[in-house]
This record gives structure tokens, C-alpha cells and sequence, in this order.
């Protein structure tokens, strides 16, 4: 049959293969409205906020904004060289102390717990639970057991460490997991079988086969605790300092607290500095999570 | 060849079908298995006595009983849910890995009991091998995957003599020698399963385990596996699980048929062996009735 | 019960099996053909029955045809294999029953149009031939049915055969001097041998039988008969 025999068949008899009903692609097309509509409030939203921060704060960026220390009087001298050093410090502390203790962690429960044991049951959903938990409430802990209490350190780096790294840890608990299980039980299989121990076949097959997961999902979750204020509020972080923390036990603050310290000043001109600081914030932000997700593209396992 | 009998032997012509089904059900109550020993004096390499294997409370192999033996190919046929994948990974303590497994019985290897409280499973599983049914290569090179092995067992010599040894020995060699440093994810899926027989290979076993090792694989490198299966054993010793009865027909010296069964106390479903005899002899003249249904593809 | 799997094969087993079977019932009706051919000396009848050699022929390739392909094609093992092995043999050994009919056709002109006719020879070949058709239909039920004791007693019929033969050999012997009578009884004497070597076939497919239900081959023999190298002695004959 020619093609226009067929169509005219088609025009005349029922067709096999039914055609989509007006009221099914009148569904689609409202779901598709719906749809873009949430993106696009988001996208809104975010645009609008970054806007504003980028309207106020981006003529006050400047090499001496960097590398000035805070003010509380002078907004022209004011800087945030305190805030910045002092972030980096609480994320490198934060880092060292998280990664070794999330990724075991997350290797304990995953390859060695026994899931009938109630222990380990217990631990699997306080983990899930501390993960929701307010951060401000960390910072109460980090008040009453590190500041003060049983370590007693007082309210220096170390303590604004620890803090966040309790507070991150569920996180990065939850993430090493994830990445951990993703590499299948048939590699572990095919290690044991070769004759090597768990803990070979965890070292040498799993991590290394999880590594990416465990990297991009620490960073991401480091990039969480950056921009956490409450906690560092709480357990007494310095606001405006005027000097670089020099040790462990040093006092210090960091960009969020210097943020929400000028954002209280009733002088406009500090208001503006606290959006250049969070013009500063975000771009670590986005280099961090630019990291990150350049980590999973070129190191992700597909298996 | 069918045997000739002579007229002394009166008990060569066996009764009709019918009475022999009623024997072998007797038989299978009394003698788990119809046993079979080999023509030639085969040295045994496993004697497996009494084994029974449990996930908790649920049995799922019971009563295995016979030899496997040296320098040849055993396979392992049978329906789904037989057990024969269970009672191969017996063979080098793989069960270990599931927390509820339990074995019983005596697996004795080498003059050694296997499950004795001193036999470290990691030794175990140095010198008997184990490829899977879905080819598992590491995401590493060629070279890692084979020289891993070794390395864990803290073999010593020469690794890069050990590699291509493993790589010879299972076929490899030529195709890869130069690219041993890609990753072996690069490979079809017939290369990978001969990588994963090379890996094996590389801790120098003596036993090589298969637990349907061809059956993610294409007829072409199926055939190669196969091949590489009957050279392999002037060396080795071979136990093969198999879904494909023809396989079984064309590679294995003797082969065991395992059935699942209704247990009667609990109400589950337990495997056992049926029958256990020369490959020539259970393909021509089976002697049990659930037997020659099975191979014949009738039932089951 | 699992459900019943490879339908088709089965059948295609059991059309192979009725096939090479339904060749006996071909050569019995060339049997029928031949022993009145030979009653009443008919020619025509017996030309029909080298004739009917073709379809006993035919039969023949077409089950090796279907046998080699049920091979490669199925791959059959255990007893299924055993028939198949077997049906090789029943063929061959129908085919080879037409032949021994087609031979005792051609040997009906020799007979002369007025054969002197000595009555007892006759007779005993004519009962010869009523105890081979007997012989292949009831090896063409032990196959049917894998019947062991039927095929068993093929034997003993068999027997009875040869015993008839033996007879037949002594009478030639004494047929006296005249060259026509000489002639007739010896062309008798043969036909006498090919009905025995059809009985034989029958015996042949009877042992079949026993390969396939017990998977040993066994030829029959029993303790009341001659033991084997005599009777291979016979078959000579």
C-alpha cells in the first residue's frame, strides 16, 4: 500500500494505537505549569535575595575589605580578615576531627554491626535523628560539655571546632554510608573469596571504591556548617575582633557572626559591610560546592 | 557403551517405571543419595560427610554426602532453590559471610576438617578458589585485580611474574598484555570473567569453585570458558554449579542432581542430593526416576 | 507437580517412535504378500512386493533423517536417548525384513509354473512364515509397550523357527535325484533361511526393548537353549 493509502485507511477506520486523550494532555500540560511555577518561585526567590546582597554589598568589596580587621566604630576601616582567617581555622578543625570519626563510623555500621543487635538499631536511628536536631541546640551542648562542664576549654577555636564537628557528624555519617553501600556486595564478595580479611577488603576495595561519595558528601556537609550561626553565638564567639586567632585556644570569630553582629548596627553603613561579608560567604560557598561536585563528576564510580 | 551383561547376571534388566520410582523414593528415605564411585581410582579432594547447612532455623541443604574428586570437573545440577549454590559456597567457608548460616556435618579437605575451630577461613579460601555468576572484576586495572590476591595472602615473588602466570593460565595473556594498566571495567563480559578466573587463579589454589559462571555470558565466550574449563583441570579441580544440563553434559566428569523437597517437620523447602554419578552414566541410564525427569527436561 | 515442559519434543519423540514402528506393519503386510504369493504361486503379487520394498526404504530414511535432527536439535539424554539409539536399530532391522521378503519374492520365479510340490517341505515353510509375522507383530508391541517379558519370549518362538528351519535343511538333504526337485526344494530352502533371518530381526528388536527400559545391552539367551556359538554356527546357514 502507498502511504496515502494507508493514511486514508487510517483516516477511516479506528486506530491501534490510540491517540492520547484531550483531557490526558490537558493534565500533562497543568502538571508541566505547576512544575516550572515551583522552579521558578525558587529561582525568584534566590535571585531576589542575592540581589539584594550583591546591590549593597558589592561596592564595599575591596582588597581592604579582605585584609582589614572588624571595627565597631568605623565602618570605613572595618574588614573582615578576623572572620575570614577564623572560618577557615573552624573548618580545617572541623574537617580533621569529622572525616575520621563519620568514616569509621559509617564503616562500623555498614560492615561490621549485626542489625539484630538493639544497640546497633539504637545507634542507626539516633543517628537519623541528631541529623534534624536544631543547631542551636548544638550549640548548648557545645556550651555546657566544651566551653564550660567536663572539658572546660573556654570559648576559643577548638571548642567552636568540636562543635560543629558534633554537629555535621550525622551528616557525614549518613553520607559515608550512602557511599559505602553504593559499592556492591559482589566486590566484597569477590575479595573475600580471594582470601582477604574484612578489614583488606574494606581498605583496600571498599573505601577506595567509596572515596568519592565520602568526599563530595564531606564537603557539602562542611560547606552546612559554614554558614551556621547559632551554635558559635552560644558557645561565645567574638564578635569584631581585631585580631587573627593564633592558636587552639585562641578566641575567634568567623563570617557568620560577623555577618549577624553588623546586621544588629543600627549605622546603615555597617549593614552594607555585613552584605559584603555575605557576598565573601557565598562565593566560598560556591567554590566549595564547586569542589565538590567537580569530585564526584571526574572520581564517581560507576559500578 | 552400554555394559554387556551376561546371563549370570539376572538383577541387569530392572523392573518397569513404576516400581522403580517406588524403589528410589525408599532408597532416597533410607541413602539420601545414589552414589556412584568413579571407574578409575580418582583421589578424593573433598569428602563431604553428613552435611547439612541452616540460615537460622530453616534448613536449606540436608544430608550431603560424597566425594569430589581431584583433577576432575564435578557440576552441581538442579532445579531452583536446591541448595546447590549453598553447599559450593561450603566448600571454602563463604558462608561464613551470612550471619545466620550454620554448617553441620564434615567437609574434610586435604585430611583437614574445615569447619575445625583452628582452620582460619582466610587460608581456606587461599587455596580454594571462587568465580561468580556475574562477572567482578575491582574498578582497578588488570594488573591490580590479578596482583590483589596475592597480595592480601602476602604471597611472595616476583609480581609481575605472578600476573602473567595467572593471565596464561586462564587464557588471557595475549589479549592483554598491552593494556594491563586499563581498567579492567574496559573488558566484554566474556574478558572479565576469564580476569575473574586469572584473579582466582593468581593465589595458586589447588580447587577452583564456579558458581554458574557462564551464565551472564554470550554461547561464544560460554564455549571459551568451557574449553578453558577442561584445560584447566590437568591442574586443578573444578566444581561447577550449573543451570544448564547441557553444560554440565559437556564438561564434567560427574556430576551430582540435587532436588528441593518439601521438608515434613517444618514447612519449608529443603534441598538435597538425589543422585551422584559419572556424567556419561546420569546422562544415558540414570537410576533414579527424579532424575532422568529432570535431565530430560520433563519436570522440574 | 512442576508442569509438564518440552511438549513439542515429546511429541516429536513419540511420531519418530509410531514411524519406526508403522514399518513393521509395512513389512508384515509384505509378509502376508509374500506367503500367499508363495501359496499360490503368484508372480504378479510377488512383483508388488518388491515394489513395496520401496515404502519399507523410504521409511527407513526418513526416520534416520528425523533421528539425526531430533539429536541435534534436542539434545537427548537418559532414556529418551536410549529410544532414540534403539529406533536407529528397529529401523534398520525393518528395513532389513523388507529385504529378506523382497529375496523370497524373486526366488518365486525359480519355483517353475508347476513346481513339483513335496508336502511337508511346503508345509513347514509356509508355518515358518506364519511364526515370523507372528514374531514381528509381537516385537513391534514389546517396543510399543516396553514389555520385557514379551520380548523375552521372542526368543522361544524363535526357537521354534529355527527348529523348523533345521527340519527344512534335513529334508533338502533327502530329496533324492531329480535336478527339478533338487532345484525346487533348495529354492525353498532359501526362502526357508529368509524367513529365519526374519525371525532373527524380530529377536534383534526384542533385545531393543531391554536396552531401552534398563540401559544394558544383553542378548538373549536362556539355559534350556544352545548356548550362543552354536547358534552362531546356525545363522550361518
Amino acid at each position: 500500500m502507498t502511504g496515502a493509502q494507508i493514511a486514508a485507511r487510517a483516516a477511516t477506520q479506528t486506530t491501534v494505537i490510540p491517540r492520547r486523550s484531550g483531557s490526558e494532555r490537558a493534565r500533562e500540560g497543568a502538571f508541566r505549569v505547576l512544575m516550572y511555577g515551583a522552579v521558578g518561585l525558587a529561582f525568584v526567590a534566590l535571585a531576589g535575595i542575592l540581589a539584594d546582597a550583591l546591590a549593597d554589598g558589592l561596592p564595599v568589596l575591596s582588597w581592604d575589605f579582605l585584609t582589614r580587621f572588624p571595627s565597631r566604630i568605623l565602618p570605613d576601616r572595618a574588614g573582615i580578615e578576623s572572620a575570614i582567617v577564623g572560618t577557615i581555622y573552624l573548618m580545617v578543625i572541623c574537617a580533621v576531627l569529622v572525616v575520621p570519626l563519620g568514616v569509621a563510623t559509617a564503616v562500623y555500621l555498614e560492615e561490621y554491626a549485626d542489625r539484630d543487635r538493639w544497640w546497633n538499631r539504637l545507634v542507626e536511628i539516633n543517628i537519623q535523628n541528631l541529623a534534624a536536631v536544631p543547631s542551636v541546640v548544638y550549640g548548648i551542648l557545645g556550651l555546657a560539655f566544651i566551653v564550660r562542664g567536663p572539658l572546660s576549654l573556654g570559648n576559643v577555636l577548638l571548642a567552636g571546632g568540636i562543635t560543629l564537628a558534633l554537629l555535621v557528624l550525622p551528616v557525614v555519617i549518613i553520607v559515608a554510608r550512602e557511599a559505602i553501600r553504593a559499592v556492591p556486595p559482589s566486590i566484597r564478595e569477590g575479595a573475600l573469596a580471594l582470601g582477604a580479611t574484612q578489614w583488606q577488603t574494606i581498605w583496600k576495595q571498599v573505601l577506595p571504591g567509596s572515596i568519592a561519595g565520602i568526599a563530595t558528601g564531606a564537603i557539602l556537609a562542611l560547606s552546612r556548617a559554614i554558614g551556621e550561626t547559632a551554635p558559635l553565638l552560644v558557645i561565645g564567639a567574638a564578635a569584631s575582633p581585631r585580631f587573627n586567632p593564633d592558636g587552639l585556644d585562641s578566641q575567634f570569630t568567623a563570617l557568620p557572626i560577623q555577618i549577624f553582629v553588623w546586621t544588629q548596627d543600627p549605622n546603615r553603613a555597617f549593614v552594607e559591610r555585613a552584605a559584603g561579608a555575605i557576598i565573601v560567604l557565598m562565593a566560598i560557598l560556591l567554590l566549595m560546592n564547586s569542589v565538590a561536585i567537580w569530585l564526584r563528576n571526574r572520581y564517581e564510580q560507576k559500578w | 557403551m552400554p555394559e554387556r551383561v551376561t546371563e549370570k547376571d539376572p538383577e541387569a534388566v530392572r523392573a518397569p517405571a513404576g516400581d522403580l520410582e517406588r524403589k528410589a523414593r525408599a532408597d532416597a528415605l533410607e541413602r539420601p543419595a545414589t552414589v556412584t564411585a568413579p571407574a578409575d581410582a580418582a583421589e578424593a579432594i573433598f569428602a563431604v560427610e553428613d552435611v547439612h547447612v541452616f540460615y537460622g532455623a530453616h534448613r536449606a541443604v540436608r544430608d550431603v554426602r560424597l566425594d569430589l574428586y581431584k583433577h576432575h570437573i564435578t557440576a552441581l545440577i538442579g532445579p531452583s532453590g536446591c541448595g546447590k549454590s549453598t553447599f559450593i559456597r561450603c566448600l571454602n567457608r563463604m558462608n561464613d559471610l551470612i550471619p545466620s548460616a550454620r554448617v553441620e556435618g564434615s567437609i574434610v579437605y586435604h585430611g583437614q576438617d574445615l569447619y575445625a575451630r583452628d582452620i582460619d577461613p582466610v587460608q581456606v579460601r587461599k587455596r580454594i578458589g571462587m568465580v561468580f555468576q556475574k562477572p567482578n572484576p575491582f574498578p582497578k586495572s588488570i594488573y591490580d585485580n590479578i596482583a590483589f590476591g596475592p597480595k592480601v595472602v602476602g604471597m611472595k615473588g616476583d609480581m609481575d611474574e605472578i600476573v602473567e602466570r595467572a593471565l596464561r593460565r586462564a587464557a588471557l595473556w595475549d589479549e592483554v598484555k598491552d593494556r594491563l594498566k586499563t581498567n579492567a571495567f574496559g573488558m566484554s563480559g566474556g574478558q572479565q570473567q576469564r580476569l575473574c578466573i586469572a584473579r582466582a587463579l593468581a593465589t595458586e589454589p589447588d580447587v577452583l569453585l564456579m558458581d554458574e559462571p557462564c551464565s551472564a555470558l554470550d554461547p561464544i565466550s560460554t564455549g571459551r570458558i568451557e574449553d578453558l574449563m577442561l584445560e584447566l583441570k590437568r591442574d586443578y579441580s573444578i566444581v561447577i554449579v550449573t543451570h544448564n544440563m547441557q553444560q554440565a553434559a559437556r564438561v564434567s566428569d560427574f556430576t551430582a542432581f540435587f532436588t528441593v523437597e518439601l521438608d515434613p517437620e517444618a514447612r519449608h523447602r529443603t534441598g538435597a542430593v538425589v543422585e551422584y554419578a559419572p556424567t556419561e552414566k546420569l546422562f544415558t541410564n540414570p537410576a533414579d526416576k527424579r532424575t532422568e525427569d529432570y535431565v530430560t527436561g520433563k519436570f522440574g | 507437580m512442576p508442569e509438564r515442559a518440552r511438549v513439542h519434543y515429546q511429541e516429536e519423540l513419540e511420531r519418530l517412535e509410531n514411524q519406526a514402528l508403522g514399518a513393521l506393519d509395512l513389512v508384515v503386510a509384505m509378509l502376508d504378500k509374500t506367503l500367499e504369493a508363495i501359496e499360490h504361486q503368484d508372480i504378479e503379487l510377488a512383483t508388488l512386493v518388491i515394489l513395496d520394498d520401496d515404502q519399507v526404504d523410504g521409511r527407513y530414511l526418513e526416520v534416520h533423517q528425523g533421528i539425526l535432527s531430533l539429536l541435534a536439535r534436542q539434545a537427548p539424554v537418559a532414556s529418551d536417548l536410549r529410544v532414540v539409539a534403539a529406533l536407529l536399530h528397529v529401523i534398520k532391522h525393518a528395513e532389513r525384513m523388507g529385504d529378506q521378503c523382497v529375496n523370497i519374492a524373486k526366488l518365486l520365479p525359480v519355483t517353475g509354473s508347476e513346481p513339483p510340490v513335496q508336502e511337508e517341505l511346503r508345509s513347514r515353510v509356509a508355518r515358518m512364515g506364519v511364526l515370523a509375522r507372528a514374531e514381528v507383530l509381537q516385537a513391534q508391541r514389546a517396543f510399543a509397550t516396553r514389555d520385557i517379558v514379551l520380548a523375552e519370549d521372542l526368543v522361544r518362538q524363535d526357537e521354534e523357527v529355527n527348529a523348523l528351519n533345521r527340519e527344512c535343511f534335513g529334508l533338502v538333504v533327502e530329496l533324492g535325484t531329480d535336478a527339478d526337485v533338487r532345484e525346487w526344494g533348495l529354492t525353498m530352502m532359501l526362502m526357508a533361511r529368509a524367513l529365519e533371518r526374519i525371525g532373527d530381526n524380530a529377536v534383534d528388536i526384542g533385545e531393543q526393548v531391554a536396552f531401552v527400559v534398563s540401559g544394558l545391552f544383553r542378548e538373549f539367551t536362556d539355559a534350556t537353549h544352545p548356548p550362543r556359538s552354536e547358534r552362531e554356527l546356525r545363522r550361518q546357514l
